[in-house]
């Protein structure tokens, strides 16, 4: 090798000692993250909740810390920007000069710059002007930082000096532009893992609960319409294929509520693995058949919600979804902001006029009491109650719930109580700015119920009136997924999304776990990408000791790659039934092509939402690609649901570096 | 799963020591004294490999900061057939990762203001003498898996298969981001020295 260079003295390069404060205060907010997630395992016990074990979790008081100063900083931030041009250049200019992370600035090679050490202290030394009382506390943290620079500092360290430099030479503003920066948008998504290659030897069995939300599909619309890449953790691959309708066939017999079909093909974008992919289809229940709905609006009129795409547009939607109700059902409303109030009583949906003059006169005002607002809308549920029928809340709102003594996880517990008692909760999130996703999904998940997110009439269209079915009567209850993978075929298998709703092996059995629901005529897709045994995609090398034996003494000789098990509970029903489906070689597939179009086209949105996560797997796979296999697989799409995903694709490539 | 053993890591560095695995193992238990002492032993490596990353000592500290909360949540999702130190660095990447991909789409929405850029005339200022110090920094203008490759090997002392358990790929796919990363670096280094001189 001619190296002219050693790449091993990137060794020697110094670093800075962390900061002594934040290191306490990490400690201290690392541990009570510890406590915390330790209590809510706790109390909630293998039971509800426990999916949401394995995400990392932000805490909700650094969450809070991060948008406070967040907030600070972006207010003045835009409101520079738009005020005058002249302002957003100069803010710019201190944000490229202010803060410059050096490996994404243009001039990396300046970090490293000789910055005289008498320049560096001149600066350092003197005062902030007039600092605003709420900076105080970063500027104390700054000058403390400041003043440990030459003990910290090594002599001949130039980098730090540089880095440190930086900082004091703009003086506290910029410490305070950088975290507004990053969220300038004050929406919170929790934050996850994609989900790694694991290999079959070592863990052979995986589970999941089924997700039929979508909001993340929307989330992300947004954010690509507005024309910037969405937040990776806003991505949750398996919101963005069930956004879609998919007609898998049925199964002849109506023993279970819903048919499974299972297919294994060629990866697109790998051609050494396969997908296995698993499609489920409910039956739809015909309108004569349907139970009686007891539903309580819940909307929240906040004074956050008084804007276009909030309530004025939750005033729509509830019209539209009033058209699909008739003189079985009956309507309540309850309002929160300030007070919590009834604003309608129960009332039999086919008056019409009494129920639209209610919702016309909806204004907005007030700061959001949530959880006195939902406990009045479950009071009124109680009594409107309709046994054998459905009975749920329909919380809509932009997430805002943190006033009041309401903590999340009361709020939870209310929920779930409800759940158990046969009221649930679905959740349908409006606007933008200070979208709550985190605190919206948990509501829904745990109220058994859909959360939707709502950004233009047309979504509200497809949410509540062509979907109206699935979303407010459930066929199927805690549908919960079980794949044993096979050694002797399978090597390493992975599942795509449904990180957020991982199981343990153990709960699969367990019916007091509660698991996603299935509505009238929903279908819901999973896939795996799974490596063969003997493929050059294996990326675990095989253990030295022991397993190949193992491997070979369970030899049945089985040509199987994998067995399905499939629980679910009848909507009234606490006991779960078990479905089995070995998947073997009848199942394969010589091409995409020899897929339903539905099945080419979920994995399409397979591979779209993979590479907006920045998946390692489909780095190769270009845009293109993937607009190729979508538009080949579009059908007849009545709604233009995947002719726009087919734009979105478009603007995701344009946005992507 | 790899597994990295304890002493693989350069022992200096020690990320990884004696008895962290049994420590992660307690704390995803729930074991809170485990838990303190591993994130004890461990913050300062952290924050370096923040550092070494984002090449900012503030950012540095919030990433850390953001690690250790994180941390908090998942050790009890840590399983003990992986390896601790690969975890933690898969954990420190992906945030580092994270902030940079917010930032990069902030930035590029700021900069639709900026009509035109100033020349950065009064920035540099020269390279610097020290080459570790320049060659660092070149590798920082890297694609993303170029430079964690190159970091995790030549900056952390880990070996190119340790370095694909902790980025998820396979030990080719790693060898080759090195390998092109040496040819850019080449490239780079090259034309700044003509600067230079």
């Amino acid at each position: 090798m001619s190296d002219e260079f050693d790449l091993d003295i990137l060794k020697t390069v110094k670093t800075p000692r962390p900061d002594a404060e934040t290191r306490d205060r990490a400690m201290r907010e690392a541990l009570a993250a510890f406590d915390d997630e330790k209590k809510s395992a706790a109390t909630q016990g293998s039971a509800s909740g426990s999916r949401l074990m394995t995400i990392l979790q932000w805490s909700w008081s650094t969450t809070m810390e991060t948008l406070s100063k967040g907030r600070l900083m972006s207010g003045t931030a835009i409101a520079t920007i738009l005020a005058v041009p002249l302002a957003g250049y100069l803010a710019f200019m201190v944000m490229n000069d202010g803060y410059r992370p050096g490996f994404t600035g243009s001039q990396p090679m300046e970090l490293a710059a000789g910055n005289t050490d008498d320049r560096v202290r001149r600066e350092v030394a003197r005062p902030a002007p007039e600092p605003a009382p709420r900076e105080a506390e970063e500027r104390d943290r700054s000058i403390v930082l400041s003043e440990a620079m030459p003990q910290a500092a090594p002599p001949a360290s130039y980098v730090q000096q540089g880095a440190l430099a930086k900082r004091s030479l703009v003086g506290d503003g910029s410490a305070k532009v950088m975290p507004g920066m990053e969220r300038l948008s004050r929406d919170r998504f929790e934050s996850f893992e994609t989900s790694s290659v694991r290999a079959v030897l070592e863990d052979p069995v995986s589970t999941f609960s089924i997700d039929v939300d979508t909001a993340s599909y929307a989330v992300i619309r947004r954010a690509l319409m507005e024309g910037r890449l969405p937040d990776p953790d806003s991505v949750r691959v398996e919101e963005l294929i069930n956004y879609f309708n998919y007609a898998y066939p049925l199964p002849d017999s109506r023993e279970a509520p819903f048919g499974v079909n299972v297919s294994v093909s060629p990866t697109p974008w790998n051609a050494d693995t396969k997908l296995m992919h698993i499609g489920i289809q409910g039956y739809d229940i015909v309108p004569a058949e349907r139970p009686a709905a007891n539903l309580v609006f819940l909307i929240d009129v906040s004074g956050s919600m008084d804007a276009p795409d909030k309530l004025p547009l939750l005033k729509s939607a509830f019209r539209l979804l009033l058209d699909k109700l008739d003189a079985r059902d009956t309507v309540s409303i309850v309002t929160y902001a300030g007070n919590a109030g009834t604003v309608l009583e129960p009332t039999k949906a086919d008056e019409r006029e009494k129920i639209l003059e209610a919702i016309d006169n909806l204004q907005p005002g007030g700061t959001t009491a949530g959880a006195a607002g939902i406990e009045q809308a479950y009071k009124l549920a109680r009594q409107a109650r309709v046994e054998g029928g459905v009975n749920r809340v329909m919380l809509a709102s932009d997430g805002d719930f943190n006033v009041g003594a309401s903590s999340d996880e009361e709020l939870k517990r209310i929920i779930e109580d409800e759940r158990d008692d046969g009221i649930f909760l679905s959740v349908f999130g409006f606007g933008k700015g200070n979208y709550n996703d985190q605190l919206m999904q948990v509501l829904a998940q745990n109220g058994n119920g859909t959360a939707a997110y709502i950004d233009t009439l047309a979504e509200a269209q497809k949410t509540l009136v062509e979907e109206a079915g699935s979303t407010l009567f459930p066929i199927a209850k805690d549908v919960k997924i079980q794949v044993e993978f096979n050694p002797e075929t399978v090597a390493e298998y992975r599942l795509i999304g449904y990180e957020t709703r991982a199981l343990k092996r153990e709960d699969f059995n367990n019916d007091r776990v509660d698991a996603g629901d299935i509505g009238s005529g929903h279908s819901v897709t999973a896939i795996y990408e799974i490596t063969p045994v003997g493929s050059p995609a294996v990326q675990n090398d095989p253990l030295r000791y022991g397993e190949t034996e193992q491997a070979a003494a369970s030899g049945d000789a089985s040509d199987e790659y994998a067995f399905l098990k499939l629980r679910y509970k009848l909507p009234n029903e606490t006991k779960s039934h078990l479905m089995t489906t070995p998947v073997g070689p009848a199942f394969d597939k010589a091409s995409l092509a020899a897929l339903s179009t539905d099945a080419q086209f979920s994995i399409a949105v397979a591979a779209f939402g993979q590479k907006l996560r920045d998946t390692d797997a489909v780095a190769n796979y270009s845009w293109d690609e993937i607009r190729e296999l979508a538009a080949g697989a579009r059908g007849a799409d009545p709604y233009g649901y995947r002719s726009e995903f087919l734009r979105l694709i478009g603007l995701a490539e344009s946005l992507d570096r | 799963m790899m597994t990295i053993a304890g002493d693989a890591l350069s022992p200096s560095d020690a990320i990884a020591g004696d008895g962290d695995q049994a420590l992660a193992v307690r704390a995803s238990a729930g074991d809170r004294e485990a838990f303190a002492r591993l994130l004890e032993r461990h913050y300062d490596t952290i924050h370096r490999i923040a550092w070494r990353w984002c090449g900012d000592g503030t950012e540095a500290d919030d990433i850390a900061q953001d690690v250790a909360v994180k941390l908090g949540r998942a050790i009890s999702g840590w399983r003990a057939e992986a390896s601790f130190p690969s975890w933690l660095y898969r954990i420190v990447l992906n945030t580092v990762r994270d902030r940079q991909r917010a930032r990069a789409s902030e930035r590029r929405r700021v900069e639709a203001y900026a009509v035109q850029k100033l020349v950065d005339a009064q920035g540099g200022g020269g390279a610097d003498d020290d080459p570790a110090a320049r060659l660092w920094s070149a590798v920082g203008s890297l694609p993303d898996r170029q430079r964690d490759a190159v970091l995790l090997v030549h900056g952390e002392g880990l070996s190119h298969d340790e370095a694909a358990g902790v980025m998820g790929v396979s030990e080719g796919t790693v060898s080759f981001h090195i390998h092109e990363a040496k040819k850019k670096l080449r490239t780079m280094m090259q034309a700044s020295e003509d600067e230079l001189s």
